[in-house]
């Protein structure tokens, strides 16, 4: 059984405020099958899209036949390169490398391809089924180029360079980030660890794959895109650049998403494609990703390779540490590109002073990079948390006093960590000692390492790491050229039954951000909670915001929340204390479906009559403007560091490399909950993610052909129910200084501990054999080569 | 291309004759043609579950399925579940749990868990894992997704789940 220790609130002030377990708006519809996904719009006449896509990770392309092709009953239209060069712009990049530059790329391959997968010609027929024969009947002759797929190997001055007119090598840019002395600090170390940790190639594989359906209306010069996105908004910006739009003529309406992820942020080649197809036809275009395109077309994430290096002295005390990292970018730079975030949190929750990371970008000929839940936390946690395992063992320490005696202490903060994190506020040792105590982690090294009767030799690992959520400033972002803001932005307007809209560019994927949106108004203004209606993620009827992603939603929204619900509040309030002839508003509350008159508790007024008085106008106090709606846009001042701590308790079977996780224990800090339930489940399903990247998920690209391996459902192993360890959960809430209720990201933090805690945990059992995991994912076969590489060094040594 | 036939099939109780596509698999059919919405398609080789249906009470995957091949038979899907204003019990636990977020896969859980309930067979948590292993979710972790179930399981008496 899952056990958890959240406390439910209290203090809530209103049933289904903030602080409680409210019901989830979002789940009625989506039990009964009436979510509305974007496959799930089937507007009459809809044409239908197919892609063909190139099968070589890096060729030239001859020609292009496509006469057999249009002669098929029901084809429609075909696009080639040339055509999409000619009536659109290359598709522009949401948050680019810092000091890189532009790689534009087109919606469909022009002369040179760099991935399998890259579009190459789309087909628009009266039936998928058609469109898909009609790209088999296209001839394409391809001239197959020598090909990279090793991210390290595409940095060699022999490779092949991919982008020859902007670039002289695969190196799209060097981002470095320090502070103090870090390299005297190595020189006066007494001990020196350093590896090279391999993180692999993952997707988040969201359920629901990407979809569009694009209509165009010539004589409005209105196009109505329904879309699968976390970011409506910014879609909308991209595609009016793409297509030579403005914005006004595009309206974006994400309904349901079936999961985002990351991985749809922003518009991909196939988006611009059905766009300029409905133009050209009149018609509406459909276009569902397929489960195999998705694996070679939708952003991967996380592959890069961690140079890191710790120096301490003789008993243990960290001075200094450098992490020089490379991730992955594949072939083109995707709206979001590779991880940003491994430089932010490198030092993790310990007190470094002198620090250095690099980032460098290396371009390959694989699928194009781009976020994903997490964002490079994972990755450098990874890395970090198995190095301070063995500096532990070098110094003759148990890995927990290591950690004790290197990390933060809550009169520390605020602190300003080497890779320029602020770390707001936090306990950090709290959370290590809450899982410590959970695992029993004394009884655990008093049982020692065995071997059991069973013959497997017991290990428990560690780690512990800080998140960042949210994003600072907008000039934060500004600075690193991220074409959108640190905001987020709510309309809540009143309606004559006496509920309130409210519109929010944030779509539902499944983060509950409906629920918590109306928790956070109906606490602020005191109106029952099922009263809120929330309409999310069309831009034809929402405020401007950024949209759903790096944890952020709550961080800026509760903020914007909070401001339109109080103006909204009092406006109510001041209509209301005039139709019951008071002086003024004090006292005076929104209670469920009225006001109430504190001075005669029997006396109120229904809330519907308040808000119809303002809606026409008719019955408000002169002076008081007529409607009744507030807008706020919010921004925080510093993003918010969530923590935690997790442990590991693996048994190994020494002879094959097959382990079992036995408990894994974490705790975490989220802040304030806004729905103590959710937060637990955004936790439960980050460390699914998790554990799949840990233990089995792992894109393969074979390294002669440059091919994808492992590109379908059946070879991509995610987890199933029965694959995850039961999870024990802890948390503690350590209200954080900068945001609204002080809140924290909570989204991504459950992708973070799986990997190190696991490896750690396999490698503490095994340590008698000098075991020691560098690379991801942690599968008993590597184990087992681990253990051989081992036992043959103390042979040959 | 006009490689179609005709079917008679029955559909949440609902007797439907209709001309279909050889090559179109009973998902699509259930989704496009009868706009049932709630079938789920998430990689039409049989290996994710959103695709869920029970046909003659067993749990299928619909993508596995041709179309032609519903001919004669009886189908349900996560529409016939709560036909009222009510949610169903089983929908209800999932609810109560918190066993969705983004909702794709829901239904597939609700079909596999709809067709294990009628079977009235006591299950422990590990088997409940092992009966739900062929639908996958992204979003949830399923901890919770196995609490519903659960009490689902737990709180219906067999004989009831029986006449549903
Ligand atoms: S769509 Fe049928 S099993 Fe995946
Ligand atoms: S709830 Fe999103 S896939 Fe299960």
């Amino acid at each position: 059984m899952s056990e958890t220790t959240i406390e439910r609130d209290r203090t809530a002030q209103r049933p289904n405020g903030i602080g409680a377990d409210a019901p989830r708006k979002e789940d009625d519809r989506l039990l009964r099958g009436d979510g509305r996904f974007t496959d799930d719009v089937d507007p009459a006449r809809a044409l239908h899209m197919a892609v063909g896509r190139c099968p070589f990770p890096h060729a030239r392309i001859l020609a292009v036949d496509v006469s057999a092709a249009s002669e098929l009953e029901g084809v429609r239209q075909i696009l080639v390169g040339a055509d999409v060069a000619r009536r659109s712009e290359p598709i522009s990049v949401l948050r680019p490398v810092p000091g890189a530059p532009p790689l534009p790329f087109y919606a469909l391959a022009q002369d040179v391809a760099v991935f399998e997968g890259q579009p190459i010609v789309s087909v628009v027929a009266t039936s998928r089924a058609i469109a898909e024969d009609a790209v088999e009947l296209i001839e394409i002759d391809y001239d197959p180029l020598p090909h990279v797929s090793d991210t390290i190997g595409a940095l060699e001055p022999d490779a092949p360079v991919l982008h020859p007119g902007v670039l002289s090598s695969n190196l799209l840019a060097t981002n470095p980030q320090g502070a103090g002395e870090p390299e005297e600090r190595m020189a006066q170390a007494d001990v020196v660890v350093e590896d090279r940790f391999h993180i692999n190639r993952v997707t988040g594989l969201p359920m629901e794959t990407r979809a569009i359906v694009a209509q165009w209306r010539p004589g409005a010069r209105e196009l109505t895109v329904h879309h699968s996105t976390q970011v409506p908004h910014l879609v909308r910006k991209q595609l009016a650049e793409s297509l030579r739009m403005v914005e006004g003529e595009i309206r974006v309406i994400a309904g349901d998403v079936g999961g985002g992820f990351g991985l749809k942020l922003g518009v991909y080649p196939e988006d611009v494609l059905a766009c300029l197809h409905a133009i050209d036809l009149r018609q509406p275009v459909k276009w569902v990703e397929d489960r195999l395109e998705h694996f070679r077309a939708t952003t991967h994430a996380r592959e890069s390779v961690h140079d890191f290096r710790i120096g301490a002295t003789a008993d243990g005390r960290i001075l200094a540490m450098t992490n020089t990292y490379t991730t992955d970018l594949g072939g083109l730079n995707s709206p979001f590109g590779s991880a940003q975030l491994s430089t932010i949190v490198f030092t993790g929750p310990y007190k470094v002073e002198d620090g250095y990371v690099e980032r460098r970008v290396a371009i390959t000929n694989k699928t194009p990079i781009g976020a994903y839940r997490g964002y490079g936390q994972p990755e450098v946690n990874f890395a970090r948390e198995r190095l301070i395992d063995r500096l532990a063992r070098r110094v003759g320490k148990d890995p927990l006093e290591l950690r004790r005696q290197n990390m933060l202490r809550p009169e520390d903060l605020p602190f300003r960590n080497p890779g320029g994190g602020l770390y707001d506020s936090g306990d950090y040792l709290a959370t290590l000692e809450l899982v410590v105590d959970a695992v029993d982690y004394d009884g655990l090294r008093r049982a020692g390492r065995g071997p059991r009767p069973d013959g497997r030799l017991v290990g428990v690992g560690l780690t512990s790491f800080v998140e960042r959520t949210g994003y600072a400033s907008a000039k934060f972002l500004a600075n690193r050229g991220s074409q959108f803001g640190a905001h987020e932005s709510v309309t809540l307007r009143a309606n004559r039954s006496g509920g309130i809209d409210l519109y929010t560019g944030t779509p539902t994927f499944g983060q509950s951000s409906e629920t918590a949106f109306a928790q956070v108004c109906a606490s602020v203004i005191g109106i029952d909670f099922h009263a809120i209606r929330v309409h999310a993620g069309d831009t034809g009827a929402t405020p401007l915001n950024t949209g759903a992603f790096a944890s952020r939603t709550m961080i800026a929204a509760a903020g914007a929340l909070k401001q339109a619900s109080e103006r909204l509040r009092d406006k109510a309030l001041r209509i209301a204390a005039w139709r019951l002839e008071r002086d003024g508003v004090e006292g005076l509350a929104i209670d469920g479906d009225v006001v109430r008159d504190p001075d005669d508790p029997g006396r109120s007024i229904a809330l519907a009559e308040v808000f119809t008085a303002a809606i026409i106008g008719q019955g408000i106090p002169i002076g008081e403007e007529p409607g009744l709606e507030a807008t706020a846009h919010f921004e925080p001042e510093e993003a918010a560091y969530a923590f935690g701590s997790a442990a590991a308790v693996v048994a190994v079977d020494p002879e094959t490399g097959d382990f079992a996780i036995e408990r894994f224990v974490m705790s975490h800090d989220c802040g304030v909950a806004v729905n103590p339930l959710l937060v637990e489940g955004q936790v439960q399903g980050a460390l699914a993610q998790g554990f799949g990247a840990a233990l089995s998920e792992d894109l393969t690209y074979d390294p002669d052909t440059g091919q994808l391996v492992n590109g379908t459902m059946l070879d991509y192993f995610v987890p199933t129910a029965a694959d995850i360890p039961e999870v024990e959960l802890h948390h503690t809430a350590v209200p954080s200084p900068v945001t609204t209720f002080g809140v924290r990201g909570v989204g991504e933090i459950g992708t973070i501990p799986p990997g190190a805690a696991i490896a750690n945990a396999v490698c503490d059992a095994l340590a008698g054999e000098g075991v020691e995991l560098t690379a991801l994912p942690v599968t008993p076969e590597r184990v087992w080569r681990a253990l051989q590489q081992a036992r043959n060094r103390s042979e040959t040594s | 291309m006009s490689d179609t036939v005709e079917i008679t099939v029955t559909v949440n109780g609902t007797v439907h004759r209709e001309q279909v596509s050889v090559r179109e698999h009973a998902a699509d059919f259930l989704r496009h043609t009868l706009g049932l919405t709630g079938t789920h398609v998430g990689c039409e080789q049989g290996v994710c579950g959103m695709c869920t249906v029970l046909l003659d009470g067993q749990a299928v995957k619909a993508c596995l399925l041709l179309a032609p091949q519903l001919d004669g038979h009886e189908v349900e899907t996560v529409e016939s579940l709560a036909p009222g204003e009510e949610l169903d019990p089983l929908q209800q636990a999932f609810k109560d749990a918190h066993a969705l977020q983004c909702g794709f896969c829901t239904p597939g859980f609700l079909m596999t868990a709809t067709a294990l309930g009628r079977e009235g067979r006591a299950l422990s948590r590990d088997e409940i894992r092992d009966e739900l292993a062929g639908v996958l979710c992204r979003c949830t972790g399923y901890e919770h997704i196995v609490t519903a179930v659960e009490r689902y399981l737990a709180e219906t008496p067999a004989r009831e789940r029986a006449d549903v």
